[in-house]
């Protein structure tokens, strides 16, 4: 890689990095394993750095992070089968904390592709179609997975009357 | 947007407002990848002052980047000293010098292309006896001394994608591409092909963990000191109509290739 090169490369993850931690750590649920999807996505993209700078390189690294984490969710599953977090009583949610403490012990449970699809959909805000190119599916696979991710969601914060609860929260 | 997605967006923000990239991660992933292929140390130095000048690149960067998403905190929050940016205990490198404050970043090379190659079939010392039908030379190509690329595409525009793109590695840049090839045999990705009398890898680069389409490729071995990394887009691998005919097409191109000299 010539100088030019290792400045762009350089000027990409001071500008993005960040960014693209909080986008593993949301799609992994481990503070840990995000620095190491993270650097090992960056890594990648600097031994191809002569071809994905001419792309804008954030969707490429993001779409490695993202399936990455996928992969080694579904290996881990896999290996050994991971006890499912039982999400806690929904009347003791009476703080803010509380309520982010359940939404992601709930996003944390949820199977990784369901996972991806909210970390993408409702962080990232990218579009169904979006999604769908990171995920390398169909955007009706999109919809069903965010529908189901998000049925969980609310049962997780209190079954049907979740923005209620929400809203209470906030009252 | 209805209550619960705005709620999961700001909850996730709280969540992760905390978490900022380590200041020395240009380094440590510079180190990680150049320590597998052990290139020379010449332009570290100017890479560590140039992760301190790309701070003042940011806001830029930012606004420019066309699929960027607008975060809740400042991507990051300044740059690194230099100081903090070494970890001599993380790799059996040397550390680095420190830039000197006066130091200036060297400007740098600029990369050569390989000049006219008229069909695109022969260059330096690669001969592509075979490409698919209606694929014309892009006009383009890169020399990197010990690695060296041209493409073809459907219109022969330097500017338009490409269609098939081909590396030659040689030297120090064998090394790369072989270590490379033994992370993706290391993950399982891909396969040891026979092509003719030579051994190749096949395999979808880049991404497609997780099905998304990737780019195919196969890596040759053309002797010791020399790889041959034939690459097709997602795009015309789609094109082709399957990995069937892609890994089909990929195996010929190989099978035809000839030394130019």
């Amino acid at each position: 890689m010539n100088a030019a090169e290792d400045d762009g490369f350089a000027a990409f993850v001071a500008a993005r990095a960040t960014s693209l931690l909080r986008v593993a750590y949301l799609s992994c649920g481990d503070e840990g394993e995000a620095e190491d999807l993270l650097q090992t996505a960056l890594e990648r993209a600097y031994r191809n750095w002569d071809r994905v700078r001419y792309d804008n390189p954030e969707p490429y690294v993001r779409r490695i992070i993202v399936n990455a984490a996928i992969n080694r969710a579904r290996r881990r599953a896999i290996l050994r089968m991971i006890p499912m977090h039982t999400p806690p009583e929904p009347s003791a949610r009476e703080t803010d904390v509380d309520l982010r403490h359940v939404l992601m012990e709930t996003l944390r449970a949820l199977p990784p592709r369901q996972r991806a699809v909210v970390v993408l959909r409702y962080w990232e805000d990218l579009s169904e179609t979006q999604t769908a190119e990171v995920l390398g599916c169909s955007t009706g696979t999109v919809k069903s997975q965010a529908s189901k991710a998000l049925a969980k969601l609310r049962a997780a914060i209190g079954g049907e009357s979740a923005e209620g609860v929400i809203r209470n929260v906030h009252a | 947007m209805s209550t619960l997605e705005d709620e999961l967006h700001r909850l996730m923000g709280e969540e992760t407002a905390r978490l900022r990239a380590a200041p020395d991660l240009v380094d440590r992933v510079v180190r990680s990848t150049r320590r597998r292929h052990r290139t020379k140390r010449i332009g570290f130095t100017a890479l560590v002052a140039a992760a301190a000048f790309a701070a003042a690149a940011v806001p830029a960067y930012l606004v420019l980047g066309p699929d960027s998403v607008a975060v809740p905190e400042p991507a990051v929050s300044g740059p690194a000293p230099a100081s903090e940016t070494s970890r001599p205990e993380a790799t059996d490198e040397a550390a680095p010098e420190p830039p000197a404050i006066d130091d200036t970043i060297p400007a740098p090379s600029p990369t050569r292309d390989l000049g006219d190659l008229g069909d695109g079939k022969a260059f330096k010392s690669l001969r592509v006896g075979y490409l698919p039908k209606r694929l014309q030379w892009s006009h383009w190509s890169l020399d990197f001394g010990d690695k060296y690329t041209t493409s073809w595409n459907y219109d022969g525009d330097s500017n338009g994608f490409y269609c098939v793109q081909i590396y030659v590695h040689e030297g120090q840049a064998v090394q790369e591409v072989d270590e490379r090839v033994q992370g993706y045999r290391d993950e399982g990705e891909g396969a040891e092909v026979a092509v003719g009398d030579r051994t190749g890898y096949l395999v979808r680069q880049g991404v497609g963990e997780d099905g998304g389409d990737g780019t195919p490729t196969l890596v040759l071995s053309v002797g010791e000191g020399r790889r041959v990394e034939v690459m097709f887009s997602p795009d015309y691998a789609k094109d082709l109509g399957g990995a069937e005919a892609v890994d089909r097409e990929l195996k010929k191109i190989g099978e035809n290739l000839t030394a130019a000299d």
